[in-house]
């Protein structure tokens, strides 16, 4: 009887709950709860009517959609490249694929500011594949596919690095399994890889998706930053910190917050509902 | 559909797995490939199935050359050790992926494929866990999966690399005797590879014994066991005494020192007395009666030191009243001479 006050807490063999419980909780709201409610504490003093104002203008709206918009398609492309890049480095030996292996990474490593001049150069009208690319009528640099162009570069690495493990640890046996069924090449990745790496690769997606939604450094050099066209949420929120006002930044940033919480949750649930399966197998 | 394999070699970097086998499965029949691990008795299989391709040599089914299609043109039904089930499809599902996968020309109906994999469901006792998925199955119900998985496709062999090896005494016991039986059922030419000689000599109308890339014995598990061609054969199947001897006018004596000749002895081929029986007795002293069982074991060691296994039965140790660290003597009944080289 006098332990029901405690009954959410399963009986562990584990010992160390309080302390790691307790530790956790602190870390949490020191490192990432503690900042976020001085963004809502903030944005609380401007008032809702200024709030509504300012976070539903045209040019927020814009910085919005192109923020969360280019984040997604480029997560989706690296999504699909990232598992390819994966599966390459996984499955076939090849000369150079160690140095392979660490190229994945830089996008983490390189200053993002650096990616972006990089990017810039390249994609300009006179850079090397801009040049070609705008005699054929497309242009890259300041306009709105040089931002899916930034996303996708800096968002590489998480699904490659995601997806890399799970599929070095598929069984070959399941392969050879579906070959002596009949299977071809394809209905095997089709049916028997892919639902195996897919929860992995969805995780990647979220990771690139959330980075794309807070890139900044990569991405102002290479937009061009004009509002309404090419003006990225973040870009939008530094702007009025410039300009000293404080609770305009933070009324926006607390909009992409929501968003950004909003979809990773979605994902979330997808991951959950592709992996419930897994999660049985697991047992 | 017959299996004939002519002068398969593989090696693995240095390692000769395979050095030039020959081996013919006739139809209908129920093969076992049996020796120790490193024997490449699965490397055979694998080439049988076309997973591994052989440095030399032709894989025939019926006589027609299939060395050069793949898997997947073989049409063999492949079970592995570890199962290998598609972890996020249900049991049925597992069941009916090579029919599902089929060209859509000779894709079954979905009716069609509702029956098939209910029938053999059926045949495999699992017809009720068909919406389960295999974590959610026993060692023994997800082999039994992925044998009517291999079967459903209807496949001209059925090859099996271990099947019970990943599974506790009690259950591979039970699981070969009803492979046995399915086999009856079902008639297809199959061959499955082991390194337990009671699962081989249980279970197999025929057995090839292996060693180091080479098959040393083929035969009923009847001719292996009494009529082992070779020292290895010999000692592989079964527990085996190893004397050195003599042979005098067709008597094999057993001697202490080493004289060209190994005899092989099996446990229970050896008689114990209390008194010398005749010339052919070695004299010994009891270590150990291991008398739980149907069985009694005992372990002696013979005057010249060197160990001896002996098995009689519960009514003979009574009649000896034999205890530790008696003195015996040991005559045996039935033995096997090779050269020792």
């Amino acid at each position: 009887m006098t332990r029901v006050s405690w009954q959410f807490r399963k009986r562990s063999i584990i010992p160390g709950f309080g302390l790691t419980l307790g530790f956790t909780i602190f870390y949490l709201s020191l490192i990432v709860l503690l900042p976020l409610s001085a963004t809502f504490v903030q944005t609380s003093k401007i008032g809702w009517q200024h709030f509504w104002h300012v976070v539903t203008t045209p040019r927020a709206l814009a910085s919005y959609e192109l923020s969360f918009g280019a984040s997604l398609i480029g997560a989706f492309l690296n999504f699909v490249l990232g598992t390819m890049v994966a599966w390459v480095l996984v499955r076939y030996q090849f000369t150079g694929k160690r140095l392979i292996d660490s190229i994945v990474d830089l996008p983490f490593a390189l200053p993002t500011a650096v990616a972006g001049i990089a990017l810039t150069t390249l994609y300009a009208t006179t850079g090397w594949f801009g040049h070609p690319l705008s005699s054929i009528g497309v242009h890259v640099a300041f306009t709105r596919l040089g931002v899916i162009v930034a996303l996708t570069f800096i968002g590489l690495p998480f699904v490659v690095r995601t997806v890399q493990p799970v599929l070095e640890d598929l069984d070959k046996e399941l392969e050879e399994a579906a070959a002596s069924l009949g299977a071809s090449r394809w209905q095997t990745f089709a049916r028997v890889i892919y639902p195996a790496i897919f929860p992995a690769a969805l995780t990647g997606f979220a990771l690139a998706f959330s980075r794309g939604v807070g890139e900044y450094g990569s991405v102002i050099f290479i937009a061009g930053n004009m509002p309404m066209r090419t003006e990225i949420a973040p870009l939008l929120i530094v702007t009025k910190l410039e300009e000293y006002d404080y609770g305009g930044a933070t009324a926006i940033a607390v909009v992409m917050l929501l968003l950004s919480f909003v979809m990773l949750l979605a994902i979330n649930a997808l991951q959950r509902w592709s992996g419930r399966r897994e999660a049985l197998a697991g047992g | 559909m017959s299996i004939t394999v002519r002068g398969i070699s593989k090696r693995f970097a240095r390692f000769a797995a395979l050095d030039s086998v020959d081996l013919d499965v006739p139809h209908g029949r129920l093969v076992a490939l049996l020796g120790p691990s490193g024997s490449g008795k699965t490397t055979l299989l694998r080439i049988i199935a076309g997973l591994e391709t052989p440095d030399a040599g032709s894989v025939h089914f019926d006589g027609r050359d299939i060395s050069d299609q793949t898997t997947r043109e073989r049409r063999v039904g492949f079970v592995f050790q570890h199962y290998a089930l598609f972890r996020h499809m249900t049991v049925f599902e597992n069941v009916a992926f090579g029919l599902r996968v089929r060209p859509r020309g000779t894709r079954p109906s979905a009716q069609r494929i509702r029956e098939r994999v209910g029938e053999l469901l059926e045949l495999i006792q699992l017809g009720s866990q068909a919406g389960r998925y295999p974590s959610q199955l026993s060692g023994g119900q997800r082999q039994r999966v992925a044998l009517a998985r291999a079967l459903a496709v209807e496949p001209s062999v059925l090859l099996l690399d271990e099947p019970f090896g990943a599974l506790d005494a009690k259950v591979r016991l039970e699981l070969r005797r009803w492979l046995r039986a399915l086999h009856d059922e079902v008639g297809v030419t199959s061959v499955f590879v082991t390194h337990d000689q009671d699962e081989a000599l249980e279970v197999a109308d025929q057995v090839a014994v292996m060693n180091a890339g080479r098959i040393e014995q083929v035969g009923t598990p009847d001719e292996v066991y009494h009529h082992p061609a070779t020292p290895f054969v010999y000692n592989f199947l079964g527990n085996v005494n190893l004397f050195h001897g003599r042979v005098d006018d067709g008597v094999t004596r057993l001697v202490r020192e080493a004289t060209g000749h190994l005899v092989f002895i099996r446990p229970h081929a050896l008689d114990l007395a209390r008194q010398p029986n005749g010339a052919n007795t070695i004299r010994a002293v009891t270590k150990h009666i291991h008398a739980a069982g149907p069985v009694v074991k005992v372990e002696a060691v013979t005057e010249w030191g060197a160990p001896v296994h002996v098995e009689i039965g519960q009514e003979r140790l009574r009649e000896l009243s034999l205890q530790k660290g008696d003195e015996i003597f040991i005559t045996p009944r039935d033995v096997a001479v090779f050269a020792d080289d």
